[in-house]
């Protein structure tokens, strides 16, 4: 079952006509088998990848990769995962790094599909005042929003 | 923000499916924000606003 019907599928892919640049998306999952170990399921990340493969087919400029989190937890560790279902987000001019946690339904797939188009852009809306002070940053900030699916 | 400087990682984080985050944060509202651990509110805030938590979670005194 597709996740996108075909108004979302058109009306995203008519947002993804202002991507400026190729948006590059790194998932984080882990091997779908029928055997699930208890403690160790992650119950949305199947739908997640489902629900990703389903946007990236929308555009060329965005690039879905998909990896393993425990065979390929070298690329795990270099992008700071530590849990599943973890999208990173990335583009040429993306200074810091912009992650998800989590699957992107409701109102958080709109904000995932916003986000998409600002990473194209590599850079933000941001008012002056405030890039100067993200410009003048001289220690690493961790900025989490938690949020809930509506 | 994240786009705008190296020294920031951004997450979104679903936090029912990772209630230990939930308990940890003791999140009873969303959005919540938590900056290094040390600078946290609930709510959509103004950009300016926030950028008075960033410049707050940045300076010296909050390590």
């Amino acid at each position: 079952m597709a996740f996108l019907s075909g108004n979302d599928q058109n009306e995203i892919k008519r947002l993804f006509e202002q991507l400026s640049g190729n948006v590059q998306l790194i998932y984080f999952t882990q091997k779908e088998s029928p055997l699930i170990i208890p403690g160790q399921e992650c119950g949305s990340c199947k739908d997640t990848r489902l629900l990703l493969e389903e946007v990236a087919a929308l555009s060329d400029k965005i690039q879905l990769e998909v990896h393993d989190f425990v065979a390929e937890s070298e690329i795990a560790r270099e992008h700071g995962i530590d849990r599943i279902p973890a999208l990173v987000m990335t583009a040429e001019g993306v200074k810091g790094k912009l992650r998800y946690f989590g699957m992107p339904s409701g109102y958080e797939f709109s904000v995932l599909i916003g986000s998409l188009l600002d990473v194209s852009q590599g850079k933000s809306d941001l008012s002056e005042e405030t890039v100067g002070i993200l410009r003048d940053l001289d220690k690493d900030l961790h900025i989490q929003v938690f949020v809930t699916p509506t | 923000m994240a786009l705008e400087s190296s020294h920031v990682v951004a997450d979104v984080v679903e936090v029912t499916e990772f209630p230990h985050l939930a308990q940890r944060y003791a999140i009873r509202g969303v959005p919540k924000t938590v900056i290094n651990e040390t600078v946290e509110f609930i709510g959509a805030v103004p950009e300016s606003q926030f950028a008075e938590h960033v410049q707050r979670a940045s300076s010296p005194a909050a390590s």
